[in-house]
C-alpha cells in the first residue's frame, strides 16, 4: 500500500501556528531551565566541596533523590502536588494577566505549566551538571590549588579564579550533553500540559490525523535545535587555551591507527 | 641528635652575598633570622618525616638543601609557607612564630614568601602575564593595569617579555619555570623557596632557569633551594644543608661541603650523585 504525505496539512494554517508556538515554547523552557540548572548546580557543587559536613550530606542526598527518580514523576509531582502548596496570593498572581510575561508568539511564561516544567527540568539537570563539574574539578591537578594557596589566594579565590575555570573546560563536553538532554527531556513536560513542541505535534495529529507528517516535522525541529544548540555551546564555551583542539589529536590518533602495522612507521 | 647548632656558625660573619650590597644593614644580633626552625617535628600518621630540625637562615642568604629522595627536604621548605603544618616545634619568619596564623594573616604571610614548584604549576587557563599578575590583583588588590605593567617588567627580568600572551601549554619547560619564578616574585617577597626547580626539566633547559635564579640574590632576596643541581649549590649557595631521614646531618659552606664532607652518609650521597655507576 502506498503512503501519501500531505505536508501542507502541517506546514500551513492552524497547524503551522501551533508548530511555531510549540517550537518557541520548547526553546523558552530550555533556556529558562538551563539557567536555573546552572545556578542550582553551582550551589550544589559549593555545598559538596565546602568544609561543612551538613551541607555536603544535604547536597549528596539531593543529588541522589533527583538522579534516581524518573523525571516524569518529578514533573507530575511539582505540577499536581507541590504547586498547590504555594501561597494562594502567589498562585493568583501567576494566574493574572501580565503583558510582560507574554513572549512571541503569544507564549505565556508566567503560567503554572511553564513554571513547573522549568523548575522540574532545572533541578533534574542541575544534579547532573553538578556531578560533571565535580568530576571536572577533580581532574584539575593538585599543584594548581597549591600554587594559588602559596600565592596567598584564599579558599574561595582559589576556587573562583583558578580551579573552576579549569574544571569548566574539563567538563564542558559532558556539560553540553546535559544541556542538550534538558532540551530533549522538555518533551516530557507535555505530560503536565505545557504546550511545547511535542504537545503541539500530538495536537495536530488529533486535529487532522497527519501523524506521520507532524511527527516528522517535530523530529526535524528537535534535531535542528539540538545541532544548533550543541554547536553554539561548543563555539562560545570555554576552551583549553594554547592547546591543539581535541579534533586534531583524534585525527592524529586516526592516522596512527590507519598506518600499516608491520612496518612500524611511526604513524605516517 | 645529629643536628648542628646553626646559630654559632651563623653569627660568625656577614653572609657573602650581602657584603657588597649598598644600603643593607650589617647582620647583627638585633636582626632576626629571615627563617628559623626550632626543633621541628613533622609526621604523617606513624611516618616521621622531620625529626628535630634546627636551622636559621639570615636575610639575604642562599641555602641549598640536598639529600636523598624521601629525606624530608620538600617538607622542610613547604613548612615555611605553611603548605604543610608542623607536628611539634616552632617556625619563625622574621622572628615571628607563624604556626597559629589563619585567614587573612596567613594569606599576607604567603604573599611575602614566593614558592617555585618542581612541576611549575602555572595556571594553565591563564597566559604568562596573567599568571604573574593574578595574586597582585586578587590578594594585594592592585589595579589591573598596574599589575600587568609589573608582570611585564618581571617577565622581562626573566627574559620572557615577548611571551607575555602565551599560555603555559605553548611554552617550553624552561620557559614555564622562568614564568613561575616571575610569578613568585610578583608580590615582592623577601623570601623565595624553590622545590627542585630544575628536576622536571630537560637537561638543555636547566641552564636558563639557573641563570635566572642566580640573579635573585643580588636584590637581597633570601632563597632556600631544594636541589640536586650541585653546580648551583657550589657556585651560588652561601650554605649547603644536607638532610637525611628527617635530620640535618650537615650544614657547611659549599667549598667545605664538597671537598670535605663530614658525615659518612653525606659522602655516600655525593658519591652517588657525582658518579652513579661506581656505587654498588
Amino acid at each position: 500500500m502506498g503512503i501519501t504525505l500531505d505536508w501542507a496539512g502541517v506546514l500551513t494554517g492552524q497547524p503551522a501556528d501551533w508548530l511555531l508556538s510549540g517550537f518557541l515554547t520548547t526553546i523558552y523552557v530550555t533556556v529558562a531551565g538551563s539557567l536555573l540548572a546552572s545556578v542550582v548546580a553551582v550551589i550544589l557543587l559549593g555545598l559538596r566541596i565546602a568544609p561543612g559536613r551538613i551541607g555536603r550530606y544535604a547536597a549528596g542526598a539531593f543529588v541522589e533523590v533527583f538522579r534516581n527518580t524518573p523525571l516524569l514523576v518529578q514533573l507530575l509531582f511539582w505540577y499536581f502536588a507541590a504547586y498547590g502548596l504555594l501561597p494562594q496570593s502567589w498562585r493568583f498572581f501567576i494566574a493574572d494577566d501580565h503583558r510582560w510575561a507574554v513572549l512571541p508568539v503569544n507564549v505565556i511564561v508566567l503560567a503554572p505549566e511553564f513554571l513547573c516544567a522549568t523548575w522540574g527540568l532545572g533541578l533534574f539537570i542541575a544534579v547532573f551538571l553538578a556531578e560533571e563539574l565535580r568530576a571536572g574539578l577533580n581532574a584539575v591537578s593538585k599543584g594548581q590549588a597549591e600554587a594559588a594557596m602559596a600565592q596567598g589566594l584564599g579558599h574561595w579565590q582559589t576556587l573562583r579564579f583558578v580551579l573552576l575555570p579549569q574544571a569548566l573546560v574539563n567538563a564542558w563536553q559532558p556539560l553540553v550533553g546535559q544541556y542538550l538532554n534538558l532540551m530533549k527531556l522538555s518533551s516530557l513536560a507535555t505530560g503536565i500540559g505545557l504546550a511545547e513542541l511535542t504537545y503541539q505535534v500530538r495536537r495536530i495529529e488529533s486535529y487532522n490525523a497527519h501523524a506521520l507528517e507532524a511527527f516528522a516535522v517535530g523530529t526535524v525541529l528537535y534535531l535542528g535545535l539540538g545541532l544548533a544548540m550543541g554547536q553554539l555551546l561548543l563555539l562560545f564555551g570555554p576552551k583549553r587555551p594554547g592547546m591543539k583542539q581535541p579534533k586534531a589529536a583524534l585525527a592524529t590518533l586516526g592516522k596512527v591507527i590507519a598506518a600499516p602495522v608491520p612496518g612500524g612507521s611511526h604513524g605516517v | 641528635m645529629g643536628t648542628l647548632d646553626a646559630a654559632s656558625e651563623f653569627d660568625r660573619g656577614v653572609p657573602l652575598v650581602l657584603q657588597g650590597v649598598a644600603g643593607e644593614p650589617a647582620i647583627g644580633a638585633s636582626v632576626p633570622p629571615a627563617i628559623e626552625f626550632r626543633d621541628i617535628y613533622k609526621s604523617y600518621g606513624s611516618l616521621q618525616v622531620l625529626r628535630g630540625i634546627d636551622l636559621k637562615v639570615a636575610p639575604g642568604e642562599v641555602i641549598a638543601v640536598c639529600g636523598p629522595s624521601g629525606s624530608g627536604k620538600s617538607t622542610l621548605i613547604r613548612i615555611i609557607n605553611r603548605l604543610e603544618t608542623i607536628s611539634r616545634g616552632e617556625i619563625l619568619i622574621d622572628g615571628v612564630p607563624t604556626a597559629a596564623f589563619k585567614g587573612r594573616r596567613l594569606q599576607e604571610l604567603r604573599t611575602e614568601i614566593g614558592f617555585v614548584f618542581q612541576q611549575f604549576n602555572l595556571y594553565s587557563h591563564l597566559n604568562a602575564e596573567d599568571n604573574v599578575s593574578l595574586a597582585l590583583r586578587k590578594v594585594r588588590g592592585v589595579p589591573r593595569e598596574k599589575a600587568q605593567a609589573r608582570a611585564l617588567a618581571l617577565l622581562d627580568r626573566v627574559g620572557l617579555a615577548d611571551k607575555a600572551k602565551q599560555y603555559p601549554a605553548q611554552l617550553s619547560g624552561g620557559q614555564q619555570q622562568r614564568v613561575a619564578i616571575a610569578r613568585a616574585l610578583a608580590t615582592d617577597p623577601k623570601v623565595v623557596l624553590f622545590d627542585e626547580p630544575t628536576s622536571a626539566l630537560d637537561p638543555e633547559m636547566i641552564g636558563e632557569v639557573l641563570h635566572v635564579m642566580q640573579e635573585l640574590p643580588k636584590s637581597g632576596i633570601t632563597m632556600v633551594v631544594v636541589t640536586h643541581e650541585m653546580s648551583f649549590a657550589r657556585e651560588i649557595a652561601d650554605w649547603v644543608v644536607f638532610i637525611d631521614e628527617g635530620v640535618i646531618l650537615e650544614r657547611a659552606k659549599p667549598a667545605d661541603f664538597f671537598s670535605a664532607p663530614v658525615h659518612p652518609r653525606t659522602r655516600r650521597f655525593l658519591q652517588q650523585l657525582l658518579s652513579p655507576l661506581s656505587v654498588a
